[in-house]
């Protein structure tokens, strides 16, 4: 990488010195003056020192310049006369403007670099500061119920202690799921190099993600639509699993009046495209644009409920877009929501011959 | 009286997490010893002579790791099971290579853990007693003859190929054991190359057909996304 830049690098400053040297000498058949010259080499040393990497190409063509306009510009025509005052001091001119020019691009590269790091940072602010909210709701409601299991246990009737006890294992639970949300994020997160990428069994993803989802909400049914044959995509399973999960959970909790989930796979094109609808109210249209970034500028109050959702969708997204690829949300024309990515499968090859 | 119960050693350094499954093995009714550290949990299982080992991986003094293979190394065969976090696929396989019986999720419910804890106590138990299984695997719908090579769903026979065949007998006779890619791969094929895997996920598919499971509805065996299979225990 960082030698082929180099590489590019001199063959650009190569270049734009063979440009101004020509448009050097046309100019100086046409008006016989010289007057032009040090200004086209100043500029060409001042396009090489911005446009690449570092000061050496910079200083490189600055020196050049001084030799070229030695060389070929100034009496003696056509030889070199390096002793000269006059050659020494724009060699000077030169060499300060390729330093400068470099150092001036370093610095606004250094600063564009801070500016997304600490854009980065804010971003990562404000989802700490939702999941710090989202997570102490249901720490209140686990440590209070505690309290007064603990604190009144004579005085609790049996079926109210039951039910207090219920609540603290649905709390944790929901707490596990947070959690497992922020662990995929931080995993993502560096530079998406963490994927752990491997073939894996569309069938067996479903199985999994399925017995996973009934052991949460077994009430809840999910109509799959899968291809019969075999296939298998590159993803990080955990990763992608948690995607859907993530999705249909989302159903579960924001589609009102939902009577079908649906879940479905098709292959298109060699990617395989994973859709979750649901026939519930839909999402409201004005939140559309910003159901996957939403929590990330939200400026709603700090006791807005839980918004888990908002934070499992962007989860959602930064997954997909780790795959290299996009998530979609929209409405079905029929009413309720459905939610969409496509991810690349791979190239088609025949094992079964080889088994 | 305490005699006939199972004596379980628990190996955990965090205080809350020992007491809870302590509390829920013992009102299980086995017996439970505890350590904190590898080192003494190394000790317990010398003197102690437990029937069951559940192990966190991520102890203070020693990587839990080192415990089975400490374990393994002296040929004792107690069945291991690990607490793993969810992501750490790795450490999984890891663990289960080196010859850990069974892995659980934190967190995880007394369901799960009771059930996972029986499954093992029993496969152990099974393979002490005739010193091989049996000659015929039964569970719920789904029999498995070893002597005639024949696997049965709700009475109907079922035709399989030889592959198919060796990795259902080779789950069934490690079954509620979740069994590696490259074990399985190991057993069934002897070798291991880049496609062996997907050989072995074509295999499972074509498996899963013939027995009529569907996503979401596996009577017979979990898949272990990333990390293997397991044959499901009748209950």
């Amino acid at each position: 990488m960082a030698r082929k830049q180099r590489i590019l690098d001199g063959v650009f400053t190569c270049l734009i010195l063979l440009a101004v040297f020509c448009v050097n000498l046309l100019l100086q058949n046409l008006f016989h003056t010289q007057a032009m010259t040090p200004m086209l080499f100043v500029l060409g040393v001042f396009l090489v020192s911005w446009r690449t990497q570092g000061y050496f190409c910079g200083i490189a063509a600055s020196l050049a310049s001084v030799l070229a306009v030695n060389w070929a510009f100034t009496y003696p025509y056509w030889a070199f006369d390096l002793i000269s005052p006059e050659c020494i001091s724009s060699a000077v001119v030169m060499l300060i403007v390729a330093i400068m020019t470099g150092i001036l691009t370093t610095r606004l590269k250094h600063q564009e670099k801070l500016k997304a790091e600490a854009e980065k940072e804010r971003m990562r602010g404000n989802l700490l500061r939702a999941v710090s909210h989202d997570l102490r709701t249901p720490l209140t409601s686990i440590y209070g119920s505690c309290c007064a299991m603990l604190e009144h246990f004579d005085e609790i009737p049996r079926e109210k202690q039951h039910m207090l006890l219920e609540d603290i294992r649905s709390e944790s639970q929901w707490l596990n799921r947070m959690v497992e949300n922020l662990l995929s994020v931080t995993r993502v997160d560096a530079d998406a190099v963490r994927l752990a990428k491997r073939d894996t069994v569309l069938e067996e993803l479903i199985d999994a993600l399925l017995v996973k989802f009934h052991k949460h909400y077994p009430a809840q049914q999910v109509l799959v639509r899968i291809p019969e044959e075999f296939v298998s995509i590159p993803m990080d399973p955990v990763l992608i699993e948690q995607v859907l999960m993530n999705l249909l959970e989302n159903a579960v909790f924001h589609a009102k009046g939902m009577t079908h989930l649906w879940l479905d796979v098709e292959p298109a094109n060699n990617q395989a495209v994973f859709r979750v609808s649901d026939d519930g109210c839909g999402i409201p249209p004005e939140r559309l644009p910003h159901l996957f970034t939403g929590f990330l500028d939200s400026k709603a109050p700090a006791d807005s409920g839980r918004s888990n959702m908002g934070i499992g969708l962007s989860v959602c997204s930064t997954i997909i877009e780790a795959h290299g690829s996009t998530i979609h949300a929209g409405n079905r024309p029929e009413g309720g929501a459905e939610f969409w990515f496509a991810l690349e499968m791979e190239e088609a090859c025949d094992v079964e011959q080889q088994i | 009286m305490s005699n006939n119960k199972y004596k379980l050693l628990i190996v955990e350094d965090d205080r809350s997490i020992r007491c809870f499954v302590q509390t829920i093995l013992e009102a299980s009714g086995y017996q439970v010893l505890t350590a904190e550290r590898c080192q003494q949990g190394l000790l317990m299982l010398r003197s102690h002579v437990p029937d069951l080992v559940i192990l966190d991986l991520g102890l203070p003094d020693i990587d839990g790791e080192v415990f089975i293979r400490t374990a393994r190394e002296a040929g004792n065969a107690v069945p291991i099971l690990v607490l793993s976090a969810r992501l750490d696929e790795r450490d999984k396989i890891s663990a289960l290579d080196l010859g850990a019986n069974d892995y659980i999720v934190k967190p995880f419910g007394t369901g799960e853990l009771l059930a996972r804890v029986r499954a093992a106590l029993r496969t152990a138990r099974c393979k002490n007693a005739t010193g091989n299984t049996g000659h015929i695997f039964v569970q719920g719908d789904l029999v498995i003859d070893y002597d005639r090579r024949q696997v049965r769903v709700d009475g109907v026979c079922i035709h399989t190929t030889q592959t198919e065949y060796n990795i259902l007998a080779l789950l069934s006779q490690h079954v509620g054991k979740v069994m590696t890619y490259s074990a399985i791969i190991q057993a069934v094929w002897g070798t291991m190359d880049d496609g062996s895997t997907k050989k072995l996920q074509v295999n499972m598919a074509n498996i899963r057909r013939k027995l009529g499971c569907r996503p979401g509805d596996n009577r017979f065996f979990v898949n272990e996304l990333g990390v293997g299979y397991r044959m499901l225990d009748a209950e």
